[in-house]
C-alpha cells in the first residue's frame, strides 16, 4: 500500500495587489480588492510506496514546498485528492513554538507536544532527545541564552524523535556545524533503514542522488520528470547547468 | 467536525502546554511572579470597595462584593474573547509551518483564562467572608454555571479567532462590542433595575442568566434559576457545535491568509 497518494492536485494562490484586510474597507470599497490567481501546482500526481525515500527537486517557485505543505495538511488543495497513511512529522521549521524564557527541557515538552506527542511519549524520549542535542548543562538554561546553532540542534533533536511513519523534510539540513550536519544525515539514513517513508525537498541534485530512491522534478507547478532518483538528478543537473 | 474534536483530544498535551505557557510566561521574570495572578483581582477589589463605599455611594448593600462576584466571570469572558481574536494571527509562525488542529490555539486561551478565574476565587471567597456574606450549599452549583459559561466562551473564541484571520480589524470591533455588551449585562446593576417592559430583551442576552446565577450563588447564597441555566446551557452547546463546524470549514485557508 502507498504511504502517500497525491492525485491530480491543483493549488491556487491569490496574489493581491491591494490587500483589503479590514471589514471596514471591504464595506466601504466592496470592489476595490484586485487579485490575480497564481497556480502553484497544476495537476501533480505522486504516489510514494511505504518505506521509500522520494526527492522533490526543482527551482525556486516550482511548487515543491507547496506540495510538501499540502501533504502535511498545512495547506489544502483546490482540486485533487491527498491521502496519507501513518503519522506524519514535518521538518519545515525547527524549534517551533520555543519560548525564549523557558529552559531547553521545558521547550522539549512544548515543541514535542506541538508535533503531536503525548506526555508519556515525550517522557520516554526525553533522555534520547537531550543526548542527541548535545547541549550538556545548557539543557536547563533558558533558550534565550542559546546560540542559533544550539537552538537548531535542540529543534532537530525533538523533530527526529517524533518517530514518524512519514517524514517530510524541507531543506533544513543546512543547520548546525559540519559534524552536526553529518549526524543529521546519519539520522535520516537510519530512518530509511527502519522503513520510514521520507519525502525530501531540495534543489541539490547531489543530495537526491545520494539519499533518494525516486525523484520528482517540478517545474512551474508541473511534473517535468519522474523516475529513479539518479536519472532525474542527472537530467536536472544537466538542465540547470545548461540554463546557467 | 467529529474528527476535529477527536483530533483536538489527540493534541491535548499541546493544549496543556500552551495553557501552562500562557499562565507562566505572563509573569515570568517579574519579582512577585505567579502571585500576580492573585494580586490583580485583589487590587481590583480594593479599588472598587474604596470607591463605592466612600466616593460613590450606591443603594445596594455591600456593592463592592455585588460587583466583584459578577466582574470576575465577566473578565473571564472578555479576556478570553479578546485574546482569542489575536491567537491565530499571533501564532502565524506556527500555523504556517506545522500541522496541528488550529482550534487548539483559541481553546488554550480560553482555558488559561478559566484558570485565572479559578485563581481569582482564592481572593473572592476570603473577601466574601470578610464582608460577612454567608456562604451556603448553593456554592455547589458553581461548576454547572462555570460549565455553561465555558461553552459560550469557547464558541465565541473559536469564531473571532478564525474571523480575525480574514478581517484584521475584527480584533478592534470585538473590543468595542465587548464594552457595549458589558453595559447591557447586569454586572454593574441588578437585573431588577431594568424596567419590566424591556427585561425580556435583556434575557435574550446569554450572559444575563449566567451573571445572575453567579450572583445568586455567591452573593445571595441562593440556588440559581435552573430552568434558565438549562436553556442557556443547551444554547451554549448548540453555539459551540456550530462554531466548531464553522471553524473547521474556515480554518482550511488560514495558513495562506495569515
Amino acid at each position: 500500500m502507498d504511504a502517500i497518494e497525491v492525485v491530480d492536485v491543483w493549488k491556487k494562490f491569490r496574489i493581491y495587489h491591494d490587500r483589503v484586510y479590514s471589514l471596514k474597507e471591504r464595506f466601504i470599497f466592496p470592489y476595490r480588492q484586485k487579485a490575480e490567481d497564481f497556480w502553484a501546482l497544476k495537476g501533480v500526481s505522486l504516489s510514494v510506496p511505504r518505506g521509500a525515500t522520494v526527492g522533490l527537486i526543482g527551482r525556486n517557485g516550482s511548487g515543491k514546498s507547496t506540495l510538501l505543505k499540502i501533504i502535511s495538511r498545512i495547506l489544502y488543495p483546490n482540486r485533487g485528492r491527498v491521502r496519507v497513511h501513518g503519522r506524519v512529522s514535518t521538518l519545515l521549521e525547527l524549534g517551533a513554538g520555543f519560548h525564549p524564557d523557558f529552559t531547553g527541557r521545558e521547550n522539549i515538552y512544548l515543541n514535542a507536544s506541538i508535533l503531536g506527542l503525548t506526555r508519556r511519549e515525550i517522557n520516554g524520549r526525553l533522555e534520547k532527545i537531550i543526548d542527541f542535542a548535545e547541549l550538556g548543562d545548557f539543557i536547563d538554561n533558558p533558550v534565550r541564552n542559546y546560540s542559533s546553532g544550539m537552538y537548531m540542534r535542540l529543534g532537530f533533536a525533538v523533530a527526529v524523535h517524533v518517530d514518524p511513519d512519514i517524514l517530510l523534510i524541507d531543506e533544513v539540513l543546512a543547520v548546525g556545524d559540519l559534524p552536526f550536519q553529518e549526524k543529521c544525515l546519519k539520522k535520516i539514513r537510519e530512518f530509511k533503514e527502519r522503513g520510514t517513508t521520507i519525502v525530501f525537498v531540495t534543489h541539490a541534485p547531489k543530495q537526491v542522488a545520494e539519499l533518494c530512491d525516486h525523484a520528482l522534478w517540478l517545474d512551474r507547478g508541473e511534473v517535468r520528470l519522474q523516475g529513479p532518483a539518479a536519472e532525474v538528478a542527472r537530467a536536472y543537473a544537466d538542465f540547470v547547468g545548461g540554463a546557467g | 467536525m467529529w474528527q476535529q474534536i477527536a483530533e483536538i483530544y489527540l493534541y491535548r498535551e499541546m493544549l496543556r502546554n500552551l495553557v501552562a505557557r500562557e499562565l507562566r510566561a505572563r509573569y515570568k521574570g517579574s519579582v512577585l511572579g505567579f502571585l500576580w495572578t492573585f494580586f490583580n483581582p485583589l487590587f481590583m477589589l480594593v479599588v472598587y470597595s474604596a470607591v463605592f463605599s466612600h466616593v460613590m455611594r450606591v443603594q445596594v448593600e455591600n456593592y463592592a462584593m455585588f460587583l466583584f462576584v459578577a466582574l470576575l466571570p465577566w473578565n473571564y469572558l472578555a479576556q478570553s474573547v479578546q485574546q482569542a481574536a489575536a491567537s491565530l494571527v499571533q501564532n502565524a509562525g506556527l500555523v504556517k509551518k506545522i500541522y496541528f488542529p488550529r482550534a487548539v490555539l483559541p481553546l488554550s486561551v480560553v482555558l488559561a483564562n478559566l484558570f485565572n478565574y479559578l485563581f481569582g476565587l482564592g481572593i473572592l471567597i476570603p473577601a466574601l467572608l470578610a464582608f460577612k456574606i454567608r456562604l451556603t450549599p448553593a456554592l455547589l452549583a458553581f461548576p454547572a454555571v462555570l460549565f455553561v459559561q465555558t461553552l459560550l466562551v469557547a464558541a465565541l473564541a473559536l469564531l473571532v479567532a478564525v474571523g480575525n484571520v480574514y478581517f484584521r480589524d475584527l480584533e478592534h470591533i470585538v473590543g468595542i462590542a465587548l464594552m457595549a455588551w458589558f453595559f447591557l449585562t447586569p454586572v454593574l446593576y441588578p437585573l431588577e433595575a431594568i424596567p419590566a417592559e424591556v427585561r425580556g430583551y435583556f434575557l435574550l442576552n446569554p450572559m444575563t442568566p449566567i451573571v445572575d446565577a453567579y450572583r445568586a450563588l455567591f452573593f445571595y447564597g441562593a440556588w440559581p434559576d435552573w430552568g434558565q441555566l438549562w436553556r442557556t446551557g443547551l444554547g451554549g452547546l448548540a453555539a459551540l457545535l456550530l462554531a466548531l463546524a464553522g471553524f473547521t470549514r474556515w480554518q482550511r485557508a488560514v495558513a495562506e491568509e495569515i
